[in-house]
């Protein structure tokens, strides 16, 4: 069994009036040695919605929060760094 | 019949609760976990979505004895040991998927919250930084010509 093992998981698919929604979903698996610990992340990853026509869309869930919090967290980062340089060359 | 150690009952107690405790672990990674029941309000169908973490950690320890029939001379002893663990889950809304005649959409759900948090988190780094970069600047000696 790998360390690390990611997965794209299908639900089952629901029938909503001439829609058909099938749920997609991403699945980060780690194993520490020994199998004595181990972490499962389970996120939303996309919706495909097939119409009667036969014609397939594949919709993305974005996950703007975390978006947002790593985009302020490397924002920080990068300016820190840029700080950093400015007052090395001071 | 020989005097053997027997097999202590709360091990297997403790070892068919830790298998339970497995099986709930790993059944966070199943779609359903994500995806909740949908919503209907008239024409519309309204499926919450989350995001789950769970981790999970054990430990388990075992346990030995002597016989007196092997040395006579000693008496019988026994040692024991046991285990733990421990876990959490976090879950955290991340969109909802909405569903009507006029189409599918998704709506993402933003947690103002954690990106405050992580701003303030951020712009704290930030001004240490620049303390310590000033701190640094005016403890260096002045040369005197």
């Amino acid at each position: 069994m790998d360390i690390i093992e990611t997965e794209i998981k299908t639900g089952d698919s629901r029938q909503i009036g001439n829609l058909e929604l099938t749920p997609l979903t991403q699945v980060l698996k780690i194993h520490m040695p020994g199998r004595r610990a181990g972490l499962i992340w389970n996120r939303p990853k996309a919706v495909v919605v097939r119409t009667s026509d036969g014609r397939e869309q594949i919709l993305p869930i974005p996950d703007v929060t975390r978006i947002a919090i790593w985009a302020m967290l490397a924002g920080g980062l990068l300016g820190a760094f840029m700080m950093g340089l400015m007052f090395r060359h001071k | 019949m020989t005097d053997e150690m027997n097999p202590n009952p709360p091990v297997e107690a403790g070892l068919e609760v830790f298998q339970d405790t497995v099986e709930e672990f790993l059944a966070a990674a199943d779609v359903r976990v994500v995806y909740g029941e949908p919503i209907q309000h008239d024409d519309t169908i309204i499926i919450p979505t989350a995001e789950v973490l769970c981790a999970m950690g054990f430990g388990i320890g075992s346990g030995s004895g002597t016989n007196a029939d092997e040395n006579p001379d000693k008496p019988s002893q026994g040692s024991g040991s046991g285990g733990g663990g421990g876990g959490r889950i976090l879950s955290r809304p991340v969109a909802v998927v909405v569903a009507s005649p006029e189409g599918v959409r998704i709506e993402p759900v933003v947690d103002i919250t954690k990106i405050a948090l992580a701003g303030l988190t951020a712009f704290g780094f930030m001004v240490g930084m620049m303390f310590r970069m000033s701190s640094r600047r005016h403890a260096l000696p002045e040369i005197v010509e």
